[in-house]
């Protein structure tokens, strides 16, 4: 098969489920709008807050904890991400592929370790 | 479907670096010692376990996109050797700056793997990952005083402008790729001689030049490198001005004078211009400063300038006036900071006034490292030079050297100022020393091959040919 | 351009293209009708499953039972006001609910609800889902940050981290599923599956099963993982703001993605529309129930499971849902996955 002559044929009910879908979000929206109630006043409009008036910023500091944990997913993300054509191969390449696969564990387990004991996932 | 597995021969001591590291970094989070002090000991075993093991691992595995010759053999003995008094020199240091932390020596190492991984690189996709390991370490280790706000500055700093830099650079090597349909620097040679040359290669050129500049902090990159020398913990400085440094010259020297051989005229004009104004900025801007590390910062900024002419002058003989270069440098530098770190108050330079006085002994090694700095024999850091201009002369840019030894005249300023400063100053305090064993030993091996080099040049340069030959 | 050749792009002739069309809009229209009819009496089967689990009778004044309730929900959703606060981001708060119907309702693409029932046949299909579903995190963090709130700005933070967190437990746990497969199509997975007598992965892929399951809850946001909405301290999480019909999209992203992950278990774990072949041997008359009833009720099983726990289990604490996801499920899958490694080299 030459460069760019595959046309994803089978992905076209796809695309079209995307443009159903978004029109169906936007539909529902957009259609409740011409007969729902519209009246907004001062109080309504603030944010909620149980009833009493907003007390402070509400994007205030928040936990480093989280920062930690995006950066552990990216770097866990992407290992996954690694390990899927890995598995769809698995069984033309045989031990070759197992080695690499253990090998390539253990380096993320070298870092997972390392996470763990610096109470990465503790909070 | 039956993938034979690559010959790991060549690629061993990066193996062994990059094994030892992971095992250190989770070993070290289980040990409940306050000193790290074994880690360090451990780093420098593997070091030289490499150092040894490097000769016998030469070849050309994994398709063509790793190299072991004697080229990248020989930057990465300097590589090893910059790790080794790095560490040598931070054991007491770093306890007393608050930063021993047991990740300390593990990025060192990990920076030193990707330096190797650089100077292996036949590849412009290897060559970027060696460089990002070694980059990403250093931005660690740059601000690895968390509680101390220069160093985060530096580190910040350096990790803003230092992603810049890849990002040029990955921009060059995608035009490149896009101009030659290939990364393996072989391959996009085989391509250029071929004669076809556009403004887009060019461009991708200059891209990957800019990059390269930055990480040997030549001028205009150079904005860096004070703020970070300056605000990282000073052993770390120490490794900075060297490793990443040498690491960089690998490569340019690689890329350059393989990948983009039948460019060479353009990429002479955009290095000489380079290197004048690199040799500039840092010798003149060296002048006015008053903090050590600083000044240092400047004059290795000046140094790379000088180094910048054995690369200009694009022969074999150019190319091993840079590695010799780089080694002395190594060693003469190292004994510096090694100097300042023995010091309790060494930041500033009128700490140095009178040292004479109170530490004869100190005062004397540091003025044999800034008399090898400057370039005066019979220290090595003459030799250094001397091979520079010589190479530089003989690929017939007189002028170019002309210029670099006004500079080189112009450093003997400021480099001369601190010897003044130590011998003829008035002592102002009694200057407290923390002498130590490791330390003392980084600044024998300096002093000695400072001197070795100087007065034996031709040990040290018949092995350079030796070696790449 | 005209039209021949946009269609033509997709290897299509315009006849023949309309034609293709007008099937997949007809089996798009198919399934998203029953799935909303599914929403719909899912909300109603949760609360009366609960009731009766704990000791109530759920609703019964609307229609006979209270059978007529989600309409009666719905009606009031939809002429419900569309407060947006005057803080808020507007853009941003407005995208959000589409974002979340949008990412559950396009998993439904690659489900094969039966070996001739499905609305696109495509080689990644657990890729795409996993896609989607990363997709469906934006939503929470999209809605958390433009509410302006401090509520919805905490619980779309927690409800960030949890659903990347178990994001990595559940592609672990799959990744065994695909190297047992040789394949990412979900109809071949299925296919794979008939070559045991038992006919299900659940049996050899049992550790997986087990994360797969836990994963899953924590990724829809349900009871014991629904710390992101968690009524008694956060009022309603990331959706705190919302109201009205944009209250109602979030609602039916989360059901949405209640079915397409229970469908993804069965698909991946229990023989999709299949009957385990030794069940088939000694009840030959299973044949002739149609695949889609034995999805359905296996999804339903799952979907029951879902009520089940939230009627059981106590809310998790924070903390301890961090640490089961990364100190437990994580390992567990790696480990999982490294001895299925092994197991079918050997094999």
């Amino acid at each position: 098969m030459t460069p760019g002559s595959y046309i994803p044929t089978e992905y076209f009910p796809v695309l079209v489920l995307i443009l159903v879908s978004i029109a169906f979000g936007l539909g529902v929206i957009l259609i409740g709008g011409l007969v729902r109630l519209k009246r907004p006043y001062k109080e309504k409009l603030t944010p909620y807050e149980c009833g009493n008036p907003m007390v402070g910023a509400p994007r205030e500091q928040f936990s480093v904890k989280f920062y930690i944990i995006a950066m552990l997913f990216v770097v866990f993300d992407v290992e996954a991400v690694f390990l899927y054509p890995w598995a769809l191969v698995y069984e033309d390449i045989g031990l070759y592929a197992l080695i690499a696969m253990i090998l390539f564990i253990d380096i993320l387990l070298a870092g997972y370790v390392y996470a763990w004991q610096k109470k990465a996932f503790d909070w | 479907m039956n993938i034979p597995l690559p010959d790991l021969t060549p690629i061993i001591p990066e193996i062994i670096m990059s094994i030892v590291t992971c095992a250190l970094l989770t070993v070290e989070v289980f040990v409940k010692d306050k000193t790290k002090d074994f880690l360090g000991i451990i780093c420098i075993g593997t070091a030289l376990a490499v150092m040894y093991m490097i000769p016998m691992s030469q070849g050309v595995t994994f398709g063509g996109m790793f190299i072991s010759d004697g080229y990248s053999s020989y930057f990465k003995f300097i590589f090893l050797i910059s790790l080794i008094l790095t560490i040598l020199i931070s054991f007491k240091f770093i306890q007393r700056e608050d930063a021993e932390f047991g990740e300390y020596y593990s990025l060192l190492m990990f920076a030193t793997a990707g330096m190797m991984i650089m100077a292996s690189s036949a590849d412009l996709i290897l060559l970027y990952l060696g460089l990002e390991l070694m980059a990403l370490s250093t931005y660690i280790l740059a601000g690895i005083k968390r509680h101390d706000t220069r160093s985060n500055e530096a580190a910040l700093k350096y990790f803003l402008l230092g992603a810049f830099s890849s990002a040029i650079l990955l921009f060059g090597i995608s035009l490149t790729y896009g101009l030659t349909t290939s990364t393996n620097i072989y391959q996009i040679a085989e391509h250029l001689k071929q004669g076809e040359t556009s403004i887009t290669l060019l461009i991708a050129m200059i891209m990957i030049i800019c990059a390269f500049a930055f990480k040997i902090a030549s001028a205009p990159f150079h904005m860096w490198a004070p703020d970070v020398y300056q605000g990282a913990p000073t052993s770390v400085t120490a490794f900075f001005s060297v490793g990443p440094k040498a690491a960089g010259f690998a490569v340019i020297g690689r890329v350059f004078f393989i990948a983009f051989e039948s460019l060479q005229m353009d990429w002479t004009a955009i290095l000489i211009g380079l290197a004048i104004l690199t040799m500039a900025v840092g010798n003149i801007l060296a002048i006015v400063q008053t903090n050590m590390k600083r000044m240092l910062a400047y004059s290795s900024i000046a140094h790379a300038g000088y180094a910048l002419l054995g690369i200009i002058a694009g022969t074999t003989e150019g190319l091993n006036a840079v590695m010799t270069y780089l080694l002395i440098y190594a060693f003469m530098n190292m004994g510096a900071f090694a100097i300042v770190i023995l010091l309790e108050k060494g930041e500033n330079i009128k700490d140095y006034n009178g040292l004479s006085k109170s530490h004869p002994l100190v005062a004397a090694m540091m003025l044999v490292f800034m008399f090898s700095l400057t370039g005066i024999p019979p220290t090595a850091g003459f030799i250094g030079k001397f091979n520079i201009f010589m190479a530089a002369i003989n690929a017939g840019y007189t002028w170019v050297v002309v210029v670099a030894v006004c500079f080189s005249a112009i450093s003997a300023y400021y480099y001369m100022r601190i010897v003044m400063n130590m011998f003829m100053k008035p002592m102002e305090a009694e200057a407290k020393i923390y002498p130590n064993p490791a330390n003392g030993a980084a600044l024998l091996i300096s002093l000695l091959m400072v001197f070795i080099i100087g007065i034996m040049p031709s040990v040290v340069i018949g092995y350079t040919f030796q070696m790449f030959m | 351009m005209n039209f021949n050749e946009i269609f033509g792009t997709f290897g299509l002739q315009s006849t023949s293209f309309l034609f293709q069309l007008l099937i997949v809009l007809v089996k798009i229209a198919v399934v998203i009708a029953i799935t909303m009819l599914h929403v719909a009496y899912a909300t109603y089967f949760e609360r009366k499953v609960i009731g009766h689990m704990q000791v109530r009778v759920g609703p019964m004044r609307v229609g006979p039972h209270g059978l007529l309730q989600p309409i009666a929900d719905g009606v009031k959703l939809f002429f419900k006001e569309d407060i947006i606060p005057s803080n808020a981001d507007r853009t941003v708060f407005q995208i959000a609910p589409l974002v979340a119907v949008f990412a559950t309702l396009s998993s439904l693409a690659v489900i094969p609800f039966y070996d001739i029932f499905y609305i696109a046949n495509i080689n990644v299909g657990i890729l795409y889902i996993f896609a989607m579903s990363s997709l469906g995190a934006y939503s929470l963090i999209m809605s958390g940050w433009a509410s302006n709130s401090k509520y919805s700005f905490l619980g779309g933070l927690r409800s960030t981290a949890q659903v990347v967190s178990y994001e990595i437990a559940m592609a672990f746990s799959l990744v065994s599923i695909m190297l047992m497969a040789g394949s990412m199509n979900l109809i071949e997975i299925v296919q794979a599956q008939q070559q045991y007598w038992y006919g299900m992965y659940l049996i050899p892929q049992f550790v997986a099963y087990i994360v797969f399951l836990i994963a899953m809850l924590a990724e829809t946001n349900r009871t014991p993982f629904d710390l992101p909405e968690a009524e008694s301290e956060l009022v309603a999480g990331y959706f705190v703001e919302y109201s009205g019909m944009r209250f109602a999209l979030f609602f039916l992203g989360e059901y949405i993605g209640m079915i397409v992950m229970s469908s993804l278990a069965v698909v991946c774990f229990w023989g999709g529309w299949t009957v385990p072949p030794i069940l088939l041997k000694f009840i030959p008359q299973l044949a002739i129930v149609p695949g889609i009833v034995w999805f359905i009720l296996k999804v339903y099983f799952h979907i029951f499971l879902f009520y089940w726990i939230r009627a059981t289990l106590p809310r998790y604490r924070y903390d301890k849902l961090m640490a089961l996801g990364w100190k437990i499920l994580i390992p567990v899958a790696l480990a999982n996955l490294v001895v299925t490694s092994i197991i079918k080299y050997i094999y």
